[in-house]
């Protein structure tokens, strides 16, 4: 009975002890949570370093997982059980808004007024305005944007004589037939056109690019729209890319996510990718194989000039339930500074959230293909802004994978998905 | 089955045959601290989870009563059909499979050796390391570019192109099915170990004498004594089957395209996607199915009987 | 050959058979973790011996590993004594007592240990957040005991039921209480199976993985098996080296219980399910 007793005391003491990482006290630390590898993780512990030196407040960073939606849901638990931790956090625009509509963000427009650090203007407009705004007060700054590119080899295109970055779908097709004939001679594992075909969020950015601005896929007034004509034309297209014309590889669908993209287009094995901006910089490493090789262009889509890309990205907000408010939206500041901002791009390769950086003359230099992104930004298409988008998403990715698998028509899978997210929209949708 | 087959009183002369009033009273006080954790941690919570099954509780839609309407979208939803469907057939699978396989290590642990510990105990090893473990272990073993099974493929010429199969339906059945395996075979093994045990040498002796052989033996002895035991194993193999977690989350993450989402993953996405209601109801008609499917063994096990 | 002959031969290859089903994916596992490379197996450069990914686990403190690992064993060890000591006086009065309704009682409590984890997590979770103990030991150790007490019960109930009476009788007619027989009696001479089911316990609370990622959210209370289950990876791509690695280091200690105590593993196994 003593012995058990003594046990029970010794448990008592333990849960004071653990109980003290999720309090605050008062250190006024700000914890900062942020996904991503070990790059990408040393460069955030160097900034917060930085921020120390320049304001003196401690910041501790909380690693998330990479994969978008562990992330997300490893945020739900601390938000929606109120604890102050995290203070500040980054969020994937795709989710964003199921973070503001479950009142988790603090209102930015008090402190960014009292601060004055940030002006508004210095950020895409219509991405404040639709990503970061929830009923009408700002709850999100933009801290890097991303919006999907074509790249392609320049020097396969000046082979065998072909101009310029395709312009349309069908001019990109032939390309890809003509350069792909002659690679194989030499190159049985080459394919020309490589894109994210496997059952993740990267696979509906793609589909919404190959619709392009003809293509929608909106959710308005408890109602969902995906199943167009010219969805239905992108779909069939991007079926017919692997089963049909052959020029992307047979596991586009079962395995092809960025990183196996990137890597395909990497070695050398491929004229053109979709991918996001993230690949640039490491295409450009030293022992890459096709450094110096590459250009980007927009994705094009049927007709000339309809490009538009889908607009991805991380944004940051700071947690209702704070303790430390000031402290954060001083980090909030510092983040969406200019020169923090620059660094991203220079260090990282990130797209800023800031449009005046893009026009930065050491940015430029280094990374000469911003110009571009900075017009293809001021375009970037969201993806429906409701707080179910995840479901949506979960939906219509499944439905793209069954007709890019040959499993259903795009016609059918078009049509169910939106069924499917029909029933899901009209259970959530605020009246 | 041990404290199931009647045992509960020990050896010898029954202790208390008469309780006095104050022994009553400590014999339920020893039993409080129990019934009150179970109670606080355990019922309790499910009675709230089928409370909260009646509500509409979004994070981001107001509170409110809603009735049967999670479990009516339930009926409807894709989504829910395609986790029982496949919760249901992993169960069909990997349960024979099990018992199968656990049946066969049992045969050969119960043979005496030297090595006989050391033996037992490397088997029982997938068994003690966390799931989380074994799943991440599974996860690399059927990696597309490098993992041991493509590559064993390609060694023995299987296969002309490494299998995708993590980012194929079948293929991530497959692996669920090989992990799930691996890991609790040892489970079963050792249960049947024990069955195995509780045959009478006798039995074996006579059949020796009657000449008969070694199948024979094995379908007219083993068996049939070997039966309550095999049925314990069913029963608990079974039930761990439909309430998988662990395994699936790790190893395929429901994917591809929710193809092995299990029941208890479909409901822990839609709590943490923020919709406590509908997780609640998809974790009610998880509950019911493994309640109603142990009371059913309970019934045909007759054990009350046997207690009594 | 003769039919011994032949069952040895079958016996021996099927031992061996075994033995690479249940160890050949630890070995790969150890082999990952050792290799620079993580394709080892197809790629020109083969294996290459490295402890970076050791090194790598233990010293990253964004991983907070180490942290981890405190939090595993805390937990779980606090969750098997307090099984321990709450289901041994229960185990003692179901079968020392004829209690009304006994019976019962232990099909209840097989009954519970049928639940699905799933349909109590989702109101722990809330309940929990109220009261501010997500993130801590205690929101993990008590749920734990909980859904082991069942298993503790009925392995203790086996155990106990196998202590001869007279030796309660004679501690009786001394003027001992139940509760002082619990503890200098039964105790000692269940001790094993005591310590079985303590074990057994501890394993089961240190692999749980559901309770642990839904009420803990970083380091203070974050367990091991959620830190393997939510490995951070680079762009997506998984560092097979270093996950291997924490999961080497994971299973290790869990490895070296299951050896030395096999048996008592075993038993305790079999107390639980079947007649012992």
């Amino acid at each position: 009975m003593k012995a058990r007793i003594a046990l029970l005391a010794f448990l008592a003491a333990w849960m004071p002890l653990a109980s003290q990482g999720s309090e605050q006290g008062e250190t006024k630390t700000i914890t900062f949570s942020v996904g991503g590898g070990s790059v990408e993780f040393d460069f955030w512990e160097q900034l917060m370093r930085d921020f120390h030196a320049e304001t003196g407040i401690d910041v501790e960073l909380m690693r998330k997982p990479m994969d978008t939606g562990l992330h997300r849901q490893s945020l739900i638990v601390p938000l929606s059980t109120r604890k102050s931790d995290p203070d500040v956090f980054l969020m994937d625009v795709a989710w964003l808004a199921q973070i503001a509509a479950s009142g988790w963000l603090a209102p930015l427009g008090p402190f960014l007024a009292k601060n004055g650090c940030v002006d508004r203007s210095v950020f895409f407009p219509h991405i404040l305005a639709l990503a970061d705004t929830y009923e009408g007060s700002l709850v999100a700054l933009p801290v890097f944007i991303d919006g999907g590119l074509l790249y392609y080899r320049t020097d396969l295109l000046r082979k065998y004589g072909l101009g310029g970055p395709p312009r349309t779908l069908d001019e990109l097709l032939r390309y890809a037939k003509k350069v792909q004939a002659g690679e194989r001679l030499t190159n049985p594992g080459f394919f020309a056109f490589v894109w994210q075909g496997a059952q993740n969020e990267g696979l509906i950015c793609d589909f919404l690019e190959f619709a392009g601005k003809d293509g929608s896929f909106t959710v308005k007034d408890g109602s969902v729209s995906v199943d167009t004509p010219e969805n239905r034309k992108a779909l069939r297209f991007m079926h017919d890319l692997i089963h049909l014309h052959g020029v992307s590889p047979p596991n586009t669908y079962t395995e092809m996510k960025q990183e196996e993209v990137r890597r395909f287009f990497q070695d050398g094995n491929a004229l053109f990718e979709r991918n996001w901006p993230y690949a640039f910089a490491l295409h450009e490493e030293e022992g890459s194989a096709v450094r110096g090789k590459i250009a980007i262009a927009p994705v094009p889509s049927f007709a000339p000039g309809r490009s538009v890309s889908t607009l991805g990205g991380w944004h940051v907000g700071i947690s209702r339930f704070s303790d430390a408010k000031t402290e954060s939206v001083r980090l909030l500041c510092f983040l969406t500074s200019y020169e923090v901002q620059k660094k991203m791009a220079l260090h990282l390769g990130w797209n800023p959230g800031r449009r005046d950086v893009y026009e930065d003359r050491d940015v430029l230099e280094r990374m000469p293909h911003f110009r571009k992104l900075q017009t293809a930004f001021e375009n970037a298409r969201p993806r429906p802004i409701v707080p179910y988008y995840s479901q949506l998403s979960e939906i219509l990715q499944r439905h793209l994978n069954a007709a890019l698998s040959g499993k259903s028509p795009p016609g059918e899978a078009l049509a169910t998905a939106q069924k499917q997210m029909q029933a899901i929209v009209s259970r959530y949708h605020r009246k | 089955m041990g404290a199931l087959s009647g045992n509960l009183s020990p050896r010898g002369p029954a202790v208390a045959e008469e309780l006095t009033r104050g022994e009553f009273a400590r014999g339920y006080a020893f039993l409080l601290p129990l019934a009150v954790f179970v109670a606080v941690f355990i019922i309790v919570p499910v009675i709230g989870t089928f409370a909260g099954s009646l509500m509409q509780d979004v994070t981001f839609l107001p509170k409110r009563f809603a009735g049967a309407e999670n479990y009516r979208a339930m009926l409807s939803d894709p989504g829910f059909w395609q986790a029982l469907r496949f919760t249901c057939l992993f169960t069909l699978v990997s349960v024979p499979l099990e018992l199968f396989l656990g049946l066969l290590f049992a045969l050969l642990l119960a043979r005496p050796s030297p090595a006989r510990g050391l033996l037992r105990a490397c088997v029982l090893i997938p068994w003690a390391i966390p799931a989380a473990v074994s799943g991440r272990l599974f996860q690399l073993i059927y990696n597309y570019h490098y993992g041991l099974a493509n590559y064993l493929m390609g060694t023995f010429g299987l296969t002309d192109l490494p299998v995708s199969w993590l980012g194929t339906p079948a293929g991530a059945f497959v692996s669920l099915v090989a992990a799930d395996a691996w890991k609790t075979t040892p489970f079963v093994a050792i249960i049947l170990l024990a069955g195995l045990a509780g045959i009478s040498q006798d039995l074996y002796l006579q059949a020796e004498i009657d000449r008969a052989g070694f199948v024979c033996r094995f379908t007219r002895v083993t068996l049939p004594l070997l039966s309550p035991v095999l049925v314990v194993a069913l029963l608990f193999r079974t039930i761990d089957a439909l309430r998988v977690f662990d395994l699936v989350f790790v190893l395929t993450g429901g994917g591809p395209g929710g193809s092995t989402t299990s029941l208890s993953l479909y409901g822990y996405n839609y709590f943490l996607g923020g919709d406590f209601g509908y997780g609640s109801a998809v974790s009610v008609v998880l509950f019911l199915i493994a309640f109603g499917l142990s009371v059913l063994y309970v019934r045909v096990g007759k054990f009350g009987r046997e207690l009594a | 050959m003769s039919e011994e002959r032949q069952v040895r031969t079958l016996h021996l290859a099927g031992a061996l058979g075994m033995t690479i089903f249940s160890l050949g994916p630890i070995l790969y596992m150890a082999l990952t973790a050792a290799s620079r490379r993580p394709d080892f197996l197809s790629h020109a450069a083969g294996f290459e011996f490295t402890v970076a990914h050791f090194d790598s686990v233990l010293r990253t403190a964004s991983l907070h590993f180490p942290e981890y690992l405190r939090n595993s064993i805390v937990v779980s060890g606090a969750s098997a004594a307090l099984c321990v000591s709450i289901a041994s006086p229960a185990a003692y009065a179901v079968t020392r007592l004829s209690l009304p309704g006994r019976v019962f009682f232990l099909l209840s409590v097989l009954a519970v240990s049928m639940f699905p984890p799933v349909s109590m997590v989702g109101y722990l979770f809330q309940v929990m957040g109220k009261l501010g103990w997500i993130n801590t030991y205690q929101a993990l150790v008590l749920p734990y005991t909980a859904w082991i007490l069942p298993l503790s019960l009925w392995i203790l109930t086996s155990y106990f039921a196998q202590v001869p009476a007279d030796l309660d009788r004679a501690a009786l007619i001394d003027g001992c209480s139940r509760l002082t027989i619990l503890r200098k009696v039964i105790f000692p001479v269940a001790a094993p199976g005591i310590f079985s089911t303590a074990l057994l316990a501890f394993i089961i609370a240190f692999n749980e993985l559901l309770f642990a990622m839904m009420l803990s959210t970083d380091h203070a209370a974050r367990t091991v098996p959620v830190g393997i289950a939510l490995f951070e990876g680079l762009h997506g791509e998984i560092p097979w080296g270093v996950v291997m690695a924490a999961s080497i280091l994971t299973t290790i200690p869990v490895i070296l219980l299951t050896l030395v105590f096999q048996r008592r593993i075993i038993q305790g196994l079999t107390r639980g399910a079947v007649k012992g």
